[in-house]
């Protein structure tokens, strides 16, 4: 990766993400990350995914949607390598970049890749311990141990989850006593602590109540001022109502990637149409 | 809608039951302007009631197509096609609703002039009345059928219909100046064929929506140009 991402690099909190600060909005966004006509494979015989080229912008929430097995959290667990504690599993074709940088360079530290592409899981998988500690453990990890940084990440990190004004007096209490929709923020402040640059979530609302969802959402639709989002969803409504663009895949191709209102609206082809409207899938 | 039918039976089945009542109210609404036209030109009052009675069911049939909507909008959150037949079935019954009013409006000033004695030019209403009944009955097809050729050909229909309108209203204006025991008549027709221009206008109207459902192209108060335009781009 390039030096932005190096291990010893110096954690300034003092400008992690603060939730309710956003940018002015830009027409055209810098591109974070892009899938150049990527092949995938689980065996190295098959290909899951096929020729898919796509660029995800900074400050943009791209939805990843369509039917079971179409390839979309393969792809997402592409962009962290996530994929490659699978035997045999990799990219057949194509190259992916993040900044720039081909993350299967041989240069390229997989931990270090994963400090920098943060990922929230569709079950919320708080580690048995105090909300403190889940929320300081990537910083504790990379070896910082001043309780000053660290007190000071973790009520960074909870305010952007939206957890902190209901657990700033039980930090000690452990994670796994929260109700799902807080342990999905906690999860989200663990993930933001060690300040990535994309945040990839793997239908991060499908196991919560719908007041929760809708805090989630909120949320994404804050952080997405500070972090580049991608979320695999299978609620059509939570594509429109938290992306700015929206992929749709089939069968291990990408089908249509548009802006969210105008997939939604005029989809240029007919299996888009389809498939959103309900009529399969 | 989609050739595919929808895995909920009851989606499918609540879009297609919108779309037939608009067309049932279209058919009211045409069949009210054409009573209260008929009833002028063969002097039938109960005809002109007729018209008047029926813009009742007519506002009924508003009423029940916008509740219909919003049922389907909050129970299944369409999108795309589906989305703009329900917007669109729902602006296009406001539009049927104001034909109606119309043909109401044309048969209370029949009934009065049929109060009055027998005049020639009554006669210069049935062209127009032609002319605006075929818009009415185009932009119905055009939304049934999805004939959006047929919808953006409605401009210039309603364009010869306003030429039409300004002409029978100059010949009204001039038989006024002659004719001055006949006053009273010729201001009923002078309304009445105003009242057929204002149908085309909702004719034309209904042509843009159904444009925008099949097209997703918003051409109001631009016109067919703006179709033209999100072709090139």
């Amino acid at each position: 990766m390039n030096d932005t991402m190096s291990a010893t690099e110096h954690q300034d909190y003092s400008t992690a993400p603060q939730a309710t600060t956003s940018n002015p909005p830009e027409i055209e966004h810098e591109v974070v990350i892009e899938i150049d006509d990527v092949n995938f494979s689980y065996d190295k015989k098959k290909d899951v995914l096929q020729d898919i080229t796509l660029d995800l912008r900074k400050n943009e929430v791209t939805a990843f949607i369509g039917p079971s097995g179409c390839g979309k959290s393969t792809l997402l667990r592409c962009m962290n390598r996530m994929n490659d504690l699978i035997p045999n599993a990799g990219l057949t074709k194509g190259e992916i970049r993040i900044l720039g940088t081909d993350i299967h360079a041989p240069e390229v530290d997989v931990i270090e890749l994963r400090k920098h592409v943060g990922m929230v899981f569709q079950k919320y998988n708080p580690f048995p311990k105090s909300i403190y500690e889940n929320v300081a453990y990537g910083l504790r990890i990379q070896g910082i141990k001043n309780k000053a940084i660290l007190d000071e990440a973790v009520e960074t990190s909870l305010i952007s989850a939206g957890l902190w004004e209901e657990v700033k007096d039980r930090l000690d209490a452990s994670g796994l006593g929260l109700s799902g929709g807080q342990q999905q923020r906690l999860c989200i402040a663990r993930t933001i602590a060690v300040q990535p640059k994309i945040i990839l979530m793997d239908e991060p609302c499908s196991a919560l109540d719908p007041l929760s969802t809708a805090t989630i959402e909120d949320l994404i639709t804050k952080l997405k001022h500070d972090f580049t989002i991608a979320i695999v969803t299978h609620n059509m409504q939570q594509a429109t109502r938290v992306s700015d663009k929206t992929a749709f895949f089939y069968l291990g191709e990408l089908i249509e990637f548009s802006d969210t209102t105008k997939l939604f609206t005029n989809p240029s082809v007919k299996a888009t149409e389809d498939y959103i409207s309900g009529r399969f899938g | 809608m989609s050739e595919i039918p929808h895995t909920l039976s009851d989606y499918e089945e609540a879009l297609k039951n919108t779309k037939s009542s608009v067309l049932t109210m279209g058919s009211i609404a045409s069949e009210n302007l054409a009573n209260a036209i008929k009833g002028l030109l063969e002097r039938n009052e109960d005809l002109c009631n007729d018209a008047i009675a029926e813009d009742e069911e007519v506002n009924a049939y508003e009423r029940s197509i916008d509740k219909e909507g919003m049922e389907i909008l909050m129970r299944f959150n369409p999108v795309a096609t589906d989305l703009r037949a329900v917007v669109g079935a729902m602006k296009i019954s406001t539009n049927l609703e104001r034909i109606a009013d119309q043909a109401e409006n044309i048969a209370r000033r029949a009934r009065k002039i049929l109060k009055k004695n027998e005049i020639d030019e009554v006669r210069l209403i049935e062209p127009v009345f032609k002319m605006a009944a075929e818009l009415v009955e185009d932009s119905l097809r055009s939304f049934s059928e999805g004939d959006v050729e047929l919808a953006l050909g409605l401009y210039d229909r309603d364009s010869k219909l306003d030429k039409l309108h300004r002409q029978v209203m100059k010949t009204f204006t001039k038989a006024m100046e002659s004719d001055s025991e006949n006053l009273r008549i010729y201001l009923n027709l002078i309304f009445i064929v105003r009242c057929l221009e204002r149908v085309g206008d909702h004719a034309v109207n209904i042509g843009e929506d159904v444009v925008y459902l099949y097209e997703a192209a918003d051409i109001r108060h631009i016109g067919p140009s703006a179709l033209e335009a999100d072709e090139e781009e």
